[in-house]
C-alpha cells in the first residue's frame, strides 16, 4: 500500500474549489442563524409564556435531534408536503444549497441562542442594579449593560459553535452538494484511495479550524481590553 | 431645617422574602438636609429598608413617598423617582466596560437627556470634587477599591439628585482605604446633602449624623441624635450592639 | 400514516443498534478520554504533545470524514494486509458498526479529554493534601477523594458528550450501518413518504436523548447534595 503524493497534489485543487460553497454555507448560516438565535433567546427570556414556551420547545427538538436528520427532513421531506411545494418559499426548498441553508441556519441557532442566554445570565447582577437605581429603564439597560457585557462572556463558546458549524457543512455533501468533502467523496470513489484524499482535506479542515480560532482569538482580546488591570 | 413636606416616610412599611419577615412595621421621616445613619446586627433589615426606598425592593405592607409620589406598582414614571434618589453600593457596581467618564455619564445622557458635551464636564467636575480627575479615562478594573467607591459616589452625584443613599459604602475596602471614602462622604454632608447611610462607621456617625437609627430584626428599635444615641442609649439590644462594635 | 405500519419493527431493531453503538461507543469515549486528560495532565512532553495532537486533529475535522476514512481506510489497509498473506482475497471489510462506533469514540473523546483534564484540575488541592496528611496512599487518594470530585464536575459536559455519541449515529447510516436513519432510507423508496419516515427518525433519537438528559439531570442532582443541603 502505497501513499500517492501525486494523487494528493491532483485532487487538492480540486477540492479547493469546493471552499467557496463551504464558506458560502458556513457564513449564510452564520449570519442567518445568528440573528435567529437573538430573536429565540429574546423570546426565552421574555417571561411571557406564549413566547417562552416555543423558544424552550424549538431548541429542545433542535439540539435533541442528529443534524443529518434534520439537513433530510428539510431536503427530502419538505417536499413531500403540499403547502410547501406550492409557496413562494419553494424555490429555496427545491435546492440542495437552499435546504442546506435552511437546516444549519435552524440547528445553529438552536445553540447559539442557549449560548447567548448564558452570557446574558452571566452579568454581574450588581451592575444591573446601579444602571437600575440610576434610572435606566429595563431596554437602556438591556442595550448598554447586557448586551456588550454578555457579548464578551459568550464569545469563547460561540467560537466553538462556528467550527461546528464549518464540520456541519460537510454534511452537505450528502445532499448532493459539491463543496470540499462532496468533491472528496468523489474523487475517492473514483481513485480508491480513501487516505490520501480525506487524510489531506483534513488537513484543510484543521487549517480553517485554526485561522477561525485565531480571529476569534483576536475578538475575544479586543472585547476584553477592560478586564486587564496593566494599561 | 423644617421644610414642610418631608423628602422621605415610610408609614407602616412591612416586607416577606417567603416566610422571613425582613421588615416590621418601618415608620420614618427624612427631611431636606438631614442626615441619618442606620446602624444594626446583619440581617437586620438595614440594607432592604433603603433598597425599598429606589424600590430596588418592593415593599408588601405600608406606604413609601418620594416627596409627593407614592411608591406603587403601578407608578408610571419611577425611574423619575430613581433621578432624585442616588445609591452607592457594597461593592461598587461600576460599568465595568465603560471607563470611568463614561460610567458618569451614561446615566446623564439617558435619563436626564444631557448633551455629551455637559454630560462630559458635569463628570469631570463630580470627579474632580472626589479628588480622582486624572483616572477620567481608565477603566475600573485599573482603580483601587477605594477610588472605584469615590467614582461610584460621583456617579450618583452627576445625576444631582435630592437625596443619596450609602448602604456600606466602605464595607468591602481594606481599612487603609476607608477613610478617603468617608472624607467624600463628610464633605457632601457639609455642604447639606440629604443622606441615609447604612454603615458601621461609628465615628463617621458621631461627627456627621443628625439622627442614628438602630435596628434589629426588621424593625426600628430606637433612633436618637448622636449625643444621646452613643451617650445614653435606651434598648438593652442597642446597648448590647453598641458594646460590641464600639469595643476597638 | 398507514405507510408506516409495515416498518415500526425495523425502526425498532433500529433503534437497538442505536443503543448498541451507543452504549460501545460510550465505554470507549470514556477510556480515550481518561487517557487523554492523563497524558495531558502528566509530566512526560512526549505524551502531552501526542495527545494535544489527539484533540486538534479529532476537534477540527467533521465527524463524517473520520467515518468516511475509518471505514474505507481500514478496509483499504486490512485488505492489503490480508493479501500478504493469501492474495486470493479481494476484500476486506470492517463492520460498519465497529468503523462507526470507533470513529464516534475518538471523535467525542477528543472533546472529553479536555472535560476530563478540566475537572481534575478542579479538585480543591486543598482536599487532596488533607488526605494525604490522614495519611491515605496515593492510590486511596485517587480513588476516594480524585475521582469522586472529578465525576461531580464533569457531569455536565459529559452529558453532552452523551449526547454527541447519539447523535453522530445518525452519520454511520452513511457507510451503511443498519440503525435507524438507514431503515428510513428503505421505507421511503417503497412508501414515497420522505416526511413522515425522517419525523419517525427524529422523534426516537428526540426520545433518546430526552431519557439521556434526565439521566444525567438526576445524577448531577443525587451529585450536588451535599450542597443542596448547606443552601
Amino acid at each position: 500500500m502505497s501513499f500517492d503524493l501525486s494523487l494528493i497534489l491532483d485532487a487538492l485543487p480540486k477540492m479547493l474549489m469546493g471552499i467557496g460553497l463551504t464558506f458560502q454555507l458556513l457564513i449564510l448560516s452564520g449570519f442567518l442563524g445568528l440573528v435567529l438565535a437573538i430573536l429565540v433567546m429574546l423570546m426565552r427570556i421574555s417571561g411571557t409564556w406564549w413566547l417562552s414556551w416555543p423558544a424552550q420547545a424549538y431548541i429542545y427538538v433542535l439540539r435533541g435531534t442528529p443534524i443529518l436528520v434534520q439537513i433530510f427532513i428539510v431536503y427530502y421531506g419538505f417536499p413531500q408536503l403540499e403547502f410547501i411545494r406550492e409557496s413562494f418559499l419553494w424555490p429555496v426548498f427545491r435546492d440542495p444549497f437552499g435546504c442546506a441553508v435552511v437546516a444549519l441556519t435552524l440547528n445553529t441557532a438552536a445553540y447559539v441562542s442557549e449560548i447567548l442566554r448564558g452570557g446574558v445570565l452571566g452579568v454581574d447582577r450588581g451592575v444591573l442594579e446601579a444602571g437600575e437605581a440610576l434610572g435606566l429603564s429595563k431596554s437602556q439597560r438591556f442595550i448598554y449593560l447586557t448586551t456588550p457585557i454578555a457579548t464578551r462572556l459568550a464569545l469563547p463558546a460561540y467560537g466553538n459553535d462556528i467550527i461546528s458549524l464549518l464540520k456541519s457543512t460537510a454534511l452537505a455533501s450528502t445532499i448532493t452538494l459539491m463543496e470540499m468533502t462532496g468533491i472528496a467523496r468523489t474523487i475517492v470513489a473514483q481513485t480508491y484511495a480513501p487516505y490520501e484524499i480525506f487524510v489531506s482535506l483534513a488537513i484543510v479542515y484543521m487549517i480553517l479550524t485554526f485561522l477561525i480560532q485565531k480571529l476569534l482569538a483576536r475578538i475575544e482580546r479586543f472585547l476584553g481590553r477592560y478586564t486587564i488591570r496593566e494599561s | 431645617m423644617t421644610n414642610a413636606q418631608p423628602l422621605i416616610q415610610m408609614k407602616s412599611v412591612g416586607k416577606h422574602f417567603g416566610n422571613f419577615q425582613a421588615l416590621k412595621d418601618i415608620n420614618l421621616s427624612v427631611s431636606k438636609g438631614e442626615r441619618i445613619v442606620v446602624c444594626g446586627p446583619s440581617g437586620s433589615g438595614k440594607s432592604t429598608m433603603i433598597r425599598c426606598i429606589n424600590r430596588l425592593e418592593r415593599h408588601d405592607e405600608g406606604q413609601i413617598f418620594i416627596g409627593e409620589i407614592e411608591l406603587t406598582d403601578d407608578l408610571k414614571d419611577l425611574n423619575a423617582v430613581r433621578r432624585e434618589v442616588g445609591m452607592v453600593f457594597q461593592s461598587f457596581n461600576l460599568f465595568p466596560h465603560m471607563t470611568i467618564v463614561k460610567n458618569l455619564m451614561l446615566a446623564q445622557r439617558l435619563v436626564r437627556k444631557t448633551s455629551k458635551q455637559e454630560a462630559h464636564e458635569v463628570a469631570m467636575h463630580y470627579l474632580e470634587r472626589v479628588k480622582i480627575p486624572e483616572q477620567a479615562n481608565k477603566y475600573p478594573i485599573q482603580l483601587s477599591g477605594g477610588q472605584q467607591q469615590r467614582v461610584a459616589i460621583a456617579r450618583a452625584l452627576c445625576m444631582k439628585p435630592e437625596v443619596m443613599l450609602f448602604d456600606e459604602p466602605t464595607s468591602a475596602l481594606d481599612p487603609e482605604m476607608i477613610h478617603e471614602v468617608l472624607d467624600v462622604m463628610v464633605d457632601l454632608a457639609k455642604d447639606g446633602m440629604t443622606m441615609i447611610c447604612v454603615t458601621h462607621e461609628m465615628g463617621f456617625a458621631r461627627s456627621v449624623a443628625d439622627r442614628v437609627i438602630f435596628m434589629d430584626g426588621g424593625e426600628i428599635l430606637e433612633q436618637a441624635p448622636p449625643e444621646e444615641f452613643f451617650g445614653n442609649p435606651q434598648r438593652a439590644r442597642t446597648k448590647l450592639f453598641l458594646s460590641q462594635i464600639l469595643q476597638h | 400514516m398507514e405507510a408506516l405500519s409495515g416498518w415500526w419493527d425495523d425502526y425498532f431493531w433500529g433503534s437497538v443498534v442505536v443503543l448498541q453503538v451507543f452504549l460501545a461507543s460510550l465505554v470507549l469515549m470514556v477510556i480515550f478520554g481518561l487517557i487523554g486528560a492523563a497524558a495531558k495532565l502528566s509530566s512526560n512532553r512526549v505524551a502531552q504533545k501526542i495527545s494535544g495532537a489527539y484533540t486538534v486533529i479529532f476537534r477540527g475535522t467533521p465527524e463524517i470524514l473520520v467515518i468516511l476514512l475509518l471505514y474505507f481506510g481500514s478496509a483499504i489497509t486490512l485488505t492489503a494486509i490480508a493479501q500478504v498473506f493469501d492474495p486470493e482475497i479481494k476484500f476486506v471489510d470492517v463492520p460498519p458498526f465497529w468503523a462507526g462506533t470507533f470513529a464516534i469514540s475518538l471523535i467525542v473523546g477528543s472533546y472529553a479529554t479536555e472535560t476530563f483534564r478540566g475537572a481534575f484540575l478542579g479538585v480543591k488541592p486543598g482536599s487532596i493534601e488533607a488526605a494525604y496528611a490522614l495519611g491515605m496512599s496515593s492510590v486511596q487518594v485517587f480513588f476516594y477523594v480524585r475521582v469522586p470530585e472529578m465525576w461531580r464536575l464533569a457531569l455536565p459536559a459529559f452529558g453532552n458528550h452523551m449526547l454527541s455519541l447519539v447523535k453522530d449515529t445518525a452519520l454511520i447510516s452513511i457507510i451503511g450501518l443498519n440503525e435507524t436513519l438507514f431503515v428510513a432510507k428503505q421505507a421511503i423508496a417503497t412508501t414515497g413518504q420522505p416526511f413522515t419516515m425522517y419525523i419517525v427518525v427524529g422523534l426516537i433519537y428526540l426520545s433518546v436523548s430526552t431519557v439521556i438528559t434526565l439521566t444525567v439531570m438526576a445524577l448531577e442532582h443525587y451529585g450536588n447534595r451535599h450542597m443542596r443541603i448547606a443552601a
